[in-house]
């Protein structure tokens, strides 16, 4: 278990290095990208002088910025300074000049500020958290409840008219992102085009949930949430049908194949034994392992389904965030996003350590 | 109606003849001038014969191949520009020479001028006015008249006018030159005109449209109502039109030249790399292995989909672009764990040691004695990546940050879908279907590939 513990502890250091890495490149990029911070805080501008030039008729808008207005907004996204000063300003270890010279940045959990939400970004992103987790950990549990029975069947029927009728569905879902089967599923039961309209069209909820809610109509609010789930849980699903279900299925086969399975069945169990206490169990760890994978879709959700059915969550907000280019709100996911990622590798691993006794990392 | 039917056949039956017999006798043709066997190994063959032995997954590989290589001529199928046109013994080719300018290096362009083909002006001919005047040559009179009266009201503005004398101001002769040449070219239209009249009502003037005329770029102006266009059989507009009028059938078409030719371009690319970096891990080892194995770590931890969007929201990427961009940040990533360890294992093998030991150099012994026995999960995977690299430029087009707009592209037809998803469902459902038959046609092989070079045998007592 020593050499186990040190793995884990060496895994747990390299987290850091990986971050820094990144979240610099990516700050470099952004720095260094044109049409950067300033840039768009100067459109802004001269939109926001052009309207009231408008409205007050005839004089010319202004300029943009003044000398000093453009001062303050480089010393905010820390451009008067070279970038790794500027990115160390943004770590939070070199003293921010904006904040009267104190510490402030990602490590003390000051993300910065989005002017595009008048809100510090942390509280912008974690007001998202429950909405992408809502779809990210009931479509992980759909997709357990209907792949795992779907492997094993499989796996028991292998080389059978259902293993070849599922196959064909499985390679369908397979080659179909889930945003198109969203779509697909917009367009059958979200429009009246085939007489279906059964379901919303997207939106978390209906926008008067939280008034019901209120005058305690339960039940409405309830069937409310589930017609806005339906479609968009079917897209998260797809997305790990096939690999979990094909994974389930071989890895069950191998296990039906191996010695200590033959041993079971020459000493006389029962096969319903021999498959369903000896083999299944050794043929979930590869789908235990997975659940560190899905710590990222848990948080980050997804662009594409969220995009398609204008759900709020985290990938809606990089989406608008990167139209509006919002850079703070951009590198506070991005470094989400990365974290999560490193955290569910390890996550992974540990979940393997635990339920396979076998493993052993160097 | 009847040629039509027998270019389409021609078409199809051509793009297979191409496809099965004379690319792979041209590839070995060529692979044996560079010096390769080009004769399969007994254990390839056996492998070989295995896939195609697995119909579904043979038939679609010809299938999928047979059109990419049909969608390599599109220039000649689908296109405004036609195959042959002759107006007054003049012929061009414009069909072709716009199939040839794609060539790179070749500067060949298939701009024909206005005034070459009876039409007055200098700019690109229409080619669909070319054919109804050819179909029916009554419809020039009508544009002689209107060329006429302009002419007489160019002509009685500039009679108007006397000659300016010498010392006159220089604003009367300015307006005197401006009439003038205003006079002179509706006279040369007219003039123009007439012999176009001449031309076509005698029977000298012929036009071979390609087989769907209309080109990527091009609106379907024809068309009565405005667009989006629903599709229509009597309007010959089989898959309607997106919401900028252009023709859905000829968006994926070329949509599927484009999304192909990315993924096949981005897998092999990024393979390439990935075999590379995979075999320095697992032949080397050592430190070589353990750093880049951590990079690699680093590497793919990147959030690959929004560093793209990303970037090119910043730099506007074109289709080079984007290949190096997904080249760099995705596709050579996974490849190189399981090149690294095919390596590890070869490398270990008596035949690489007798290699070592005779003194043969580190990079003969990488590509001439290890690399041919570690092929095996670089062919198993890239089926698999092409369908991910098909789907990650749907994704990106989908969401606005892929190819330049007006590039034929399947992700921007669903996001036309998602817009107008009330009332014109076939947006959906035609670029849907495309990518769903491509995909599934493209796993399929994968699936067959898969079993046929690593085959699982699953062996049960009961």
């Amino acid at each position: 278990m020593h050499g186990m513990t040190s793995y884990f502890i060496r895994r747990l250091m390299l987290v850091p290095v990986t971050f820094i890495i990144i979240t610099f490149m990516i700050y470099a990029v952004f720095r260094m990208a044109p049409g950067g911070p300033i840039e768009q805080a100067r459109v802004q501008m001269l939109k926001a002088a052009a309207g009231e030039a408008g409205g007050g008729g005839g004089e010319s808008g202004g300029t943009g910025m003044t000398e000093e207005e453009r001062k303050s907004l480089e010393e905010y996204y820390q451009l008067d300074k070279p970038i790794p000063i500027g990115y160390l300003v943004w770590l939070g270890f070199w003293p921010n000049s904006h904040k009267g010279g104190k510490l402030s940045g990602v490590f003390w959990g000051d993300f910065g500020y989005s002017n595009e939400h008048s809100a510090p970004v942390l509280d912008t992103i974690i007001s998202k958290f429950p909405v992408s987790i809502y779809f990210g950990l009931i479509g992980y549990i759909a997709s357990w409840l209907v792949c795992i029975p779907l492997g094993i069947f499989k796996a028991l029927k292998h080389r059978t008219h259902f293993d070849t009728l599922t196959s064909i569905v499985v390679f369908l879902g397979y080659s179909v992102p889930g945003f198109v089967a969203a779509l697909v599923l917009m367009l059958t039961f979200g429009t009246n085009n085939f007489g279906m309209d059964w379901f919303p069209l997207g939106g978390f909820r209906s926008e008067n949930w939280n008034v019901m809610w209120d005058q305690g109509e339960f039940w409405w609010c309830i069937k409310d949430q589930v017609h806005h789930t339906f479609i968009p849980l079917i897209a998260y699903m797809m997305a790990s049908f096939a690999t979990m279900t094909i994974l389930m299925k071989n890895s069950l086969l191998d296990n039906l194949g191996a010695d200590y399975v033959r041993t079971a069945f020459a000493k006389g169990l029962p096969e319903r034994r021999v498959i369903f206490i000896h083999a299944l169990r050794n043929s979930l760890i590869p789908i235990c392992v997975g659940i560190g994978g899905a710590i990222g879709l848990l948080f980050a959700g997804s662009f594409l389904i969220e995009k398609t059915c204008t759900i709020d969550g985290m990938g809606l907000l990089g989406y608008t965030s990167l139209l509006k280019r919002d850079y703070p709100v951009l590198l506070g996911i991005l470094t989400f996003g990365i974290v999560l990622r490193l955290l569910g590798n390890i996550l992974s691993d540990i979940v393997l350590a635990l339920v396979d006794p076998r493993v052993r990392f160097q | 109606m009847i040629w039509k039917i027998i270019y389409l056949v021609l078409v199809f039956v051509l793009g297979w003849l191409l496809t099965k017999f004379i690319l792979p006798w041209m590839i070995v043709r060529i692979g044996r001038l560079l010096g390769f066997r080009m004769r399969p190994t007994p254990i390839t063959a056996r492998r070989l014969a295995r896939f195609r032995s697995i119909k579904r997954g043979y038939w679609s590989f010809v299938g999928i191949s047979t059109l990419f290589v049909i969608s390599m001529f599109l220039e000649l199928i689908v296109n405004e520009k036609p195959l042959i046109i002759s107006y007054d013994g003049r012929v061009a080719v414009p069909a072709l020479n716009d199939w040839a300018s794609k060539i790179p290096f070749l500067g060949i362009s298939s701009f024909e001028k206005k005034e070459d083909f009876g039409q007055p002006g200098g700019s690109e001919v229409d080619y669909h006015l070319f054919q109804e005047i050819v179909e029916n040559p009554g419809l020039i009179s009508t544009e002689l008249q209107a060329a006429k009266k302009k002419m007489d009201r160019a002509e009685r503005s500039f009679k108007k006018l006397k000659e300016p004398a010498p010392d006159a101001t220089e604003r009367k002769k300015k307006r005197f030159a401006t009439r003038k040449a205003m006079y002179e070219r509706s006279k040369a239209q007219y003039a123009g005109l007439q012999d176009a009249e001449a031309v076509f009502g005698a029977g000298r003037a012929w036009i071979l449209p390609t087989l769907y005329p209309w080109s990527a770029k091009s609106h379907r102006e024809d068309l009565k109502a405005n667009p989006p266009n629903s599709p229509t059989l009597e309007e010959k507009c089989f898959l309607g039109t997106t919401t900028g009028g252009r023709d859905v059938l000829v968006q994926l078409v070329y949509g599927f030249r484009i999304s192909i030719a990315f993924a096949l371009l981005v897998a092999a690319v990024g393979y390439f790399i990935g075999v590379l970096v995979g075999g320095m891990q697992g032949y080397y080892g050592g430190w070589i292995d353990i750093a880049s194995q951590r990079i690699v770590e680093i590497w793919g931890s990147i959030p690959f989909l929004f560093t793209i969007m990303i970037l090119a929201a910043m730099i506007q990427p074109g289709f080079w672009m984007l290949v190096i961009l997904l080249v760099v940040l995705r596709s050579w990533l996974g490849i190189t764990f399981y090149v690294r360890g095919e390596f590890y294992r070869e490398k270990s093998k008596d035949y690489v040691q007798a290699a070592i030991a005779s003194g043969v150099s580190d990079w003969k012994i990488i590509t001439k004695h290890i690399l041919p026995n570690s092929i095996v999960p670089v062919v198993t995977f890239a089926p698999f990546g092409i369908v991910a690299y098909i789907s990650s430029l749907v994704s990106l087009d989908y969401l606005g940050f892929g190819l330049p707009p007006g590039t034929p592209s399947w992700g921007d037809l669903l996001k036309q879908g998602l817009e107008n998803v009330q009332h014109h469902p076939y947006l959906i459902i035609t670029p849907v279907v495309a990518l769903a038959a491509t995909l599934f046609a493209v796993v399929m092989i994968g699936e067959a590939v898969r079993e046929a070079f690593d085959p699982k045998v699953f062996s049960r007592l009961r």
